[in-house]
């Protein structure tokens, strides 16, 4: 048998070399071109911007108010398809019998080209998202009658991305792991159930958010390495799916007690970083409806509630200042007005007009837990201006802190209160909003 | 270049035990890997394509070892497995030139030349922009051919390459392995023992994991030779013939039947001599190791793997 040196410099092998940067670049437009050809793509893409627009023809919505909503639909409803299509792209090989064909080629197995493939479907799902928006964009320009801003959808799309990466990161390597789908199922049921019981969750397990993007992007990053390092063993001695679950449930501990120690340190949900322009976004909505000024604004976690959650109920509208004195007075007599008058029903939403969101804090408990707390800091983007630094308070043109609106079921504002209201006022009001 | 097998075993999870401890020598040429479904060939096909670890022992390609060696045995192969598929959206050449940056040939304008080509030795070159899903199962088998044949490999390994294959696919299929094989090692199974016989220079027959014979085909026909008969017979005559003869295979003929038959010495009046075949002597081989093994072999082997 003639050297290896020989072997090697002999014939055509000497053409062959190690990977380099076009080679990856040829690999990636394959892999990108495996993709985006077929039924899948297409229909996904049709779909995503079918619902994306459908939700943003309405009279009157922004391109903040219509990007949001797209956003939304992209995070929720392509994030669990994308779940699915990143585990099908994974099990492709599996599913076109090609494995055999793919893993005897010297560059099969190599990590590289489970990355390539992850980040082909990733991109794809970019395209899906763009798409959806643009649609979205479509139906505001066509429908809605308000001006046209660029800076919304590109915001929208750009804090899409990494979650959606993230759910492609989980079915890619769930599939790949477990070569089944049946993992991929459990983690888009996980993916809906969480932000659908948003209120009662502790966002620290809600993967949607987008302010958990470096969590996000260190996850994606674990999930497909150890992907890629499961991905190089051979294929007929990789083991049954229960070979693995060890190391399944071993993160899957981890991960809890990562969420036990956040719970335990920072109270039941963790203060996030406020994200100004999801506020901003939030309060272009005091804009877009007709009746009492609606809107999305973050809560003291980030999370965005939307006046319209809280109907078929008489509401009390509070805003509110930390600085000022009357404020908290207010608050207290409102929370031992509704624990007085249960009979009222009424709901009860304190916004808190400051630019320090961490100083609501202390007044939480003064408001009551039933109290929506929310605050009210954003600017104004709908029509690419600057237009003050609470938007819904302008909305509702509060001159003076406290100031309390009473609206009815139909979210008619039957009332309002400026400074310091009296039991008996308010309980007037509540009860003449009620009658009507 | 040549494929050195030492002492392989392999045993898959479950207990079943596939190959027992196999020694093979292959050298340049085509080599034949004759042998029953079940026999192991499939496995160690796997192995020397580097897709499963061998249980024990050890097998080099071109020197490089197939366990710690993987991508440089990778280089040197090319690969057709029994059972494949393709992605079916992918045209032909699409298909070709994504498995050739599997296969890192790097260049495009090599990639291109060495997929126009291989396709052309398949006999594809008029279907290169036809998407794979529109393929018929003899034309995916060629487009498999191709893909193997893609890195102009030092060593082929072709896991019944015929299966599907039309007569004159097969014919092509010949001429082509007989082009390609010169200092070149093209390892190629089938159960079917004609297809060995007609092209492959050396041989080794599989049974049950291990190896019941290793060498040329005449050195595989020689005993036989002066023992092999042709009887024609009634066909009220054949279960008297089995009980009395070793036979190794049944035909119709204008007149009635013929019976192949193993015997030193001919005692019915309608048997005549004849040339021994490659049908013959695996017949023969099968027959000899049957009666010799205990048919729980696998248990056996079972037993003698190290805990």
């Amino acid at each position: 048998m003639p050297p290896r040196q020989t072997l090697l410099a002999s014939g055509t092998q000497s053409k062959m070399s190690r990977p380099d940067l076009p080679q990856l670049v040829a690999l990636f437009a394959q892999e990108c071109r495996i993709a985006f050809r077929g039924a899948t793509f297409w229909s996904l893409a049709a779909a995503s911007a079918l619902v994306a627009a459908w939700r943003a023809a309405t009279p009157g919505t922004t391109s903040a108010i219509a990007a949001y909503r797209a956003a939304e639909v992209i995070l929720l409803g392509l994030g669990v398809l994308a779940i699915f299509l990143a585990a099908a792209s994974a099990a492709r090989d599996r599913r076109q019998r090609a494995a055999e064909l793919v893993l005897a080629k010297p560059q099969g197995s190599s990590p590289s080209l489970v990355l390539l493939r992850f980040a082909a479907v990733w991109v794809s799902l970019a395209v899906i998202s763009a798409i959806a928006l643009a649609a979205t964009s479509l139906a505001q320009i066509s429908v809605s009658g308000t001006a046209w801003h660029p800076y919304p959808y590109a915001h929208a799309l750009a804090r899409t991305l990494l979650p959606v990466g993230l759910a492609a990161a989980l079915g890619f390597s769930l599939s790949t792991i477990f070569t089944t789908s049946l993992a991929s199922a459990v983690a888009a049921i996980y993916w809906v159930i969480i932000p659908l019981t948003r209120p009662h969750v502790a966002t620290v397990f809600d993967l949607t958010l987008s302010q958990h993007w470096p969590f996000a992007a260190l996850l994606t990053a674990l999930l497909m390495l150890l992907t890629a390092a499961f991905y190089a063993r051979p294929i007929r001695d990789r083991g049954p799916a229960t070979a693995h679950l060890g190391w399944a449930v071993a993160l899957l501990l981890l991960a809890a007690s990562v969420a036990a120690y956040s719970v335990a340190t920072n109270g039941a949900d963790a203060l996030l970083d406020p994200d100004p322009i999801l506020s901003a976004i939030a309060a272009q909505s005091c804009l877009a409806d007709p009746r009492a000024p609606g809107f999305w604004l973050p809560d003291a976690h980030g999370r965005l509630i939307a006046l319209s959650d809280h109907t078929n109920r008489p509401i009390v509208l509070t805003f509110w200042g930390p600085a000022v004195g009357e404020s908290a007075r207010s608050l207290i007599l409102i929370r031992n007005l509704a624990a007085e008058s249960r009979s009222l029903g009424f709901a009860r939403i304190a916004v808190c007009v400051d630019r320090d969101r961490a100083a609501m804090q202390p007044f939480i408990g003064d408001a009551g837990s039933d109290t929506v707390m929310l605050w009210d800091r954003g600017r104004h983007f709908g029509d690419g201006t600057y237009a003050g630094d609470s938007p819904a308070a302008v909305a509702y043109d509060v001159g003076e802190l406290p100031t309390t609106f009473i609206l009815d079921r139909e979210r008619r504002v039957t009332g309002r209160i400026i400074g310091d209201a009296s039991p008996d006022r308010v309980r007037a009001e509540v009860t003449r909003a009620i009658g009507r | 270049m040549q494929v050195e097998i030492t002492g392989l075993r392999k045993v898959y999870p479950g207990g079943v035990v596939a190959l027992k401890g196999l020694d093979l020598t292959i050298p340049p040429g085509i080599f034949g890997l004759l042998g029953p479904n079940g026999s192991g060939k499939t496995t160690l096909m796997r192995i020397l394509a580097t897709l499963l670890e061998p249980t024990a022992g050890n097998a080099r390609v071109g020197g490089y070892d197939v366990r710690t060696e993987k991508a440089s045995v990778r280089e040197l192969l090319g690969y057709l497995p029994e059972e494949f598929g393709f992605y079916p959206n992918l045209t032909a050449y699409e298909m070709l030139d994504y498995l050739a940056l599997l296969g890192r040939i790097n260049d495009p304008k090599e990639r291109q030349a060495r997929i126009e080509q291989s396709l052309h030795r398949v006999d594809l070159d008029q279907v290169t922009g036809r998407r794979v899903g529109t393929f018929s199962s003899g034309m995916k088998r060629r487009l498999g051919i191709a893909q193997a044949i893609l890195n102009n490999p030092r060593v082929l390994i072709l896991d019944e390459p015929a299966s599907g294959l039309d007569p004159e696919g097969r014919v092509r299929l010949r001429d082509l392995l007989a082009e390609l094989a010169g200092d070149r090692v093209v390892i190629l199974s089938t159960h079917i023992v004609n297809e060995v016989a007609s092209i492959a220079q050396r041989l080794a027959i599989l049974r049950r994991g291990q190896c019941l014979f290793r060498g040329r085909l005449s050195d595989l026909l020689e005993p036989l030779k002066g023992t092999t008969w042709i009887i024609d017979i009634n066909e009220d005559e054949l279960s008297r013939v089995r009980q009395d003869f070793e036979v190794t295979g049944v035909f119709r003929s204008a007149t009635g039947m013929q019976v192949r038959v193993l015997a030193n010495a001919m005692s019915h009046p309608r048997g005549h001599a004849t040339e021994p075949t490659l049908d013959d002597a695996y017949v023969a081989l099968m027959n000899r190791d049957a009666a010799q093994t205990d048919p729980p072999c696998e248990r056996d082997a079972e037993q003698d793997e190290p805990a």
